[in-house]
């Protein structure tokens, strides 16, 4: 009571910390006392107009009011109900010229401008200025609001949803709304990021084989930096190939090599160019290559879509002898302008790998090869729907080939693959047969007899060869132990009896033993997938405690039906550099215990595709 | 008894020196070999590296602590490259052999 009647707050001792606070955010509670008073007398003026009060009382009664400026709870200004009313009415008054005014803004502002243009006549275009103007005085989240639809007082949170005429929603009328305009409106979740996203990352990096704990290297740091930044550089300087090689790959990954980029990597004195990704190069582009590195020996190019016709005649008019020539998807290069080509630059060929071609390399082109590359030492013919038995026939008189692959789409019958191997066998450090449904075990023998320096051996997805036939081949054969061999797929395939194998078709147990008899020393990689028939019997055996393949570091084991644990533990025990080992489909596997730093992909359990190592191996080392 | 020290020390052609520990600097196979045979840096536990200015040796150093941190680590975040500092770190990188992964378990 005693401060009521006090003089300005400047005299005052200590102040309250709420006034600190107000003074401190520009408010002050002198202000917002003297605007109270101000509405009260102009209630009372009004209180005296409506009731007929004599005008002296109020202007008496303002005149003392206004020095004392008493705070709103000591002076309660008697009010009888019908004073009490007009005030409510006029106060109503007040907010409403007040949110006329706002509308008004609302329809000079810009953002209505911009909405408004859907709309025909005025009524829409008044609409529209409430509804934004609702949208922006309706409550903040925290504070307490009251539903547009059931009229319950609920708090306002970031979720309160908007009612489709104006207001707001409380909880239980908001789901009511959700429910009836579910789907279309939920967004996609965004996929990847967070932890998941780094799991799945994690995931990929093993299934792609480039995982490993620790950092990565601070040359791979660089060069994804430098990846990122690629439209930044002008020029790589002198770096060693290598690394330049390592930048063209990762900038394939993102498909960053375009005109522009590919200049980079086109130095005058080098020898060679190896484009990763040439999908979005021209014609033009490759003519480039071949004008700016006069001294070219090794090109490779993969989606090498643009290399058509006209590149080729360039390359033919250029002085550039070609040894390595390693080309993918090049649907436009003709049969004939292949031909013109081995013809013109044939004879300093020492590789040629082709991938992926519809019609234009046909046998025809193979044709021409023996007679035009007396140098050939490596070809490889994959994805192919051209090249027949002919083709075959024609590549075994080339006889200085060490290295063959070839993944063709038409089948050829077993004896001209007989009469390729007896015919260039013994040269051949590769000979890889993918996907030869009909290939027997007369091929295998023909490997028995003829080949001497065979390192890599594929014979895929075959429906004929049998296990003897496989034993055979490996029982004492002159070769020398074997480093790479992928026999997946060799099993018997029939839809009627599945389980029954009486002619012993596919890669099965016998040869399993006697493959690792002959490489097992040597083995550094293995495929044995889709080979069920190989039995628990010979994994034991083969994989038994005094076994030791040290050269052994990825191992493909999937779909191998008697794979268990026990056989995956004696694995890893036997393999002391293994890497990876693959059991998709092993359903026998189910809780192994991994080596560190070993990979095992495809276990299947819950716990996902992969088990880490976790188990500190002591005796790895 | 130079292998008794934890530390080694890296000096840039400009001169500026970069104490690292020993374990983390081991990861480059370069500095290993200097360190292990009877090189003036095995028994000083310094080496001069005139090639590098003590920009791109301050990343290199900072780059062997970063490493031995996350030595035995999964999902390791990346370490921060300066664009700038790009290429030159791929040469440096290129000197110090630490283009591939570096296994974890040398044996020393």
């Amino acid at each position: 009571m005693s401060r009521q009647n006090q003089q300005p707050r400047r005299i005052m001792g200590p102040q309250s910390a709420l006034t600190d606070f107000l003074a401190s955010h520009n408010i002050s509670a002198n202000q917002i006392r003297q605007d109270a008073d101000a509405r009260r007398r102009a209630a009372l003026n009004d209180q005296t107009e409506t009731t007929d009060q004599s005008p002296g009382q109020t202007t008496e009664a303002s005149a003392t009011s206004a020095p004392a400026t008493p705070p709103v709870p000591t002076v309660p200004v008697r009010s009888t109900r019908a004073t009490r009313a007009t005030v409510a009415s006029s106060r109503e008054a007040a907010p409403r010229k007040k949110e006329q005014n706002a509308i008004d803004k609302i329809k000079a502002g810009k953002k209505f401008q911009k909405r408004k243009r859907g709309l025909d006549d005025e009524d829409d275009e008044d609409d529209l200025a409430f509804a934004i103007h609702q949208e922006r005085s309706a409550p903040l989240p925290g504070q307490m609001g009251n539903c547009a639809n059931c009229g319950i007082r609920f708090t306002v949170t970031p979720y309160t949803r908007n009612a489709p005429d104006g207001g707001l929603l409380c909880g239980p009328c908001g789901k009511e709304l959700d429910k009836d305009s579910a789907g279309p409106k939920k967004k996609a979740k965004r996929a990847g990021g967070g932890a998941v996203g780094r799991r799945r990352q994690l995931q990929s990096n093993i299934l792609d084989g480039t995982y490993a704990l620790g950092a990565k290297s601070l040359m791979t740091l660089c060069i994804e930096t430098l990846a990122k930044n690629i439209d930044l550089a002008e020029d790589l300087g002198d770096l060693p190939s290598s690394v330049v090689d390592k930048i063209a790959r990762k900038l394939s990954k993102h498909r960053l090599l375009d005109s522009r980029t590919l200049s980079l990597f086109l130095q005058p004195e080098a020898d060679e160019v190896y484009i990763y990704d040439g999908a979005r190069l021209t014609a033009d582009d490759y003519i480039r290559i071949f004008q700016t590195v006069p001294g070219l020996k090794k090109l490779k190019i993969r989606n090498g879509i643009h290399f058509k016709d006209s590149v080729m005649d360039y390359l033919i008019s250029r002085h550039i002898e070609l040894e390595t020539f390693y080309i993918h998807g090049a649907n436009l290069l003709s049969e004939t302008k292949w031909k013109e080509f081995l013809h013109a630059k044939g004879t300093s060929l020492r590789s040629l790998q082709v991938y992926w071609t519809d019609k234009h390399f046909t046998d025809d082109v193979l044709a021409v090869l023996p007679a035009t590359c007396p140098s050939l030492t490596r070809l490889k013919v994959c994805h192919n729907q051209q090249v027949t038995g002919t083709g075959i026939t024609a590549i075994a008189q080339i006889p200085t080939l060490r290295h063959l692959s070839l993944d063709l789409r038409n089948e050829a019958h077993s004896d001209i693959y007989v009469d390729l191997v007896a015919r260039i066998g013994a040269g051949l450090q590769t000979l890889s047969l993918t996907r030869v449904p009909g290939l027997d075990n007369t091929v295998l023998d023909a490997i028995h007899t003829h080949c001497r320096a065979l390192e890599k051996l594929r014979v895929t997805d075959s429906e004929e060869v049998t296990d003897a036939g496989f034993a055979r081949l490996f029982a004492g054969w002159a070769n020398p132990g074997l480093r790479f061999v992928d026999v997946q797929k060799c099993r018997q395939l029939d839809a009627a009896h599945p389980r029954a194998n009486p002619d012993g078709l596919g890669f099965c147990s016998d040869g399993f033993r006697a493959l690792m008899a002959h490489s097992g020393t040597t083995l550094a990689q293995l495929n044995v997938h889709g080979c069920r028939g190989i039995g628990a019997a010979a994994l034991e055996e083969v994989f038994a405690p005094d076994k030791v393949y040290e050269a052994m570091v990825k191992l493909e084991v999937s779909f191998c039906e008697e794979v268990t644990d026990f056989v995956v533990g004696s694995i890893f025990r036997c393999c002391p550099e293994l890497r990876e080992l693959n059991v998709f489909g092993c359903m026998k596997v189910r809780n192994v215990r991994v080596p560190r730093g070993k990979i095992l992909v495809g276990v299947p359990n819950a716990r996902g595709m992969v088990i880490e190592g976790d188990d500190d191996d002591g005796d790895e080392e | 008894m130079a292998d008794a020290c934890k530390y080694i020390t890296l000096v840039s052609s400009d001169g500026y020196e970069f104490v690292v520990l020993r374990d983390a600097a081991l990861v480059s196979p370069t500095i290993k070999g200097m360190l292990r045979s009877q090189f003036t840096e095995a028994q000083t536990g310094r080496c001069t590296f005139p090639e590098f200015s003590g920009v791109v040796l301050e990343k290199v150093a900072e780059y062997f602590h970063y490493w031995h941190r996350n030595r035995d680590r999964e999902d390791v975040p990346d370490m921060e490259i300066p664009v700038e500092l790009c290429l030159v770190l791929v040469q440096a990188a290129d000197y110090f052999n630490l283009d591939a992964r570096p296994s974890l378990r040398d044996p020393a």
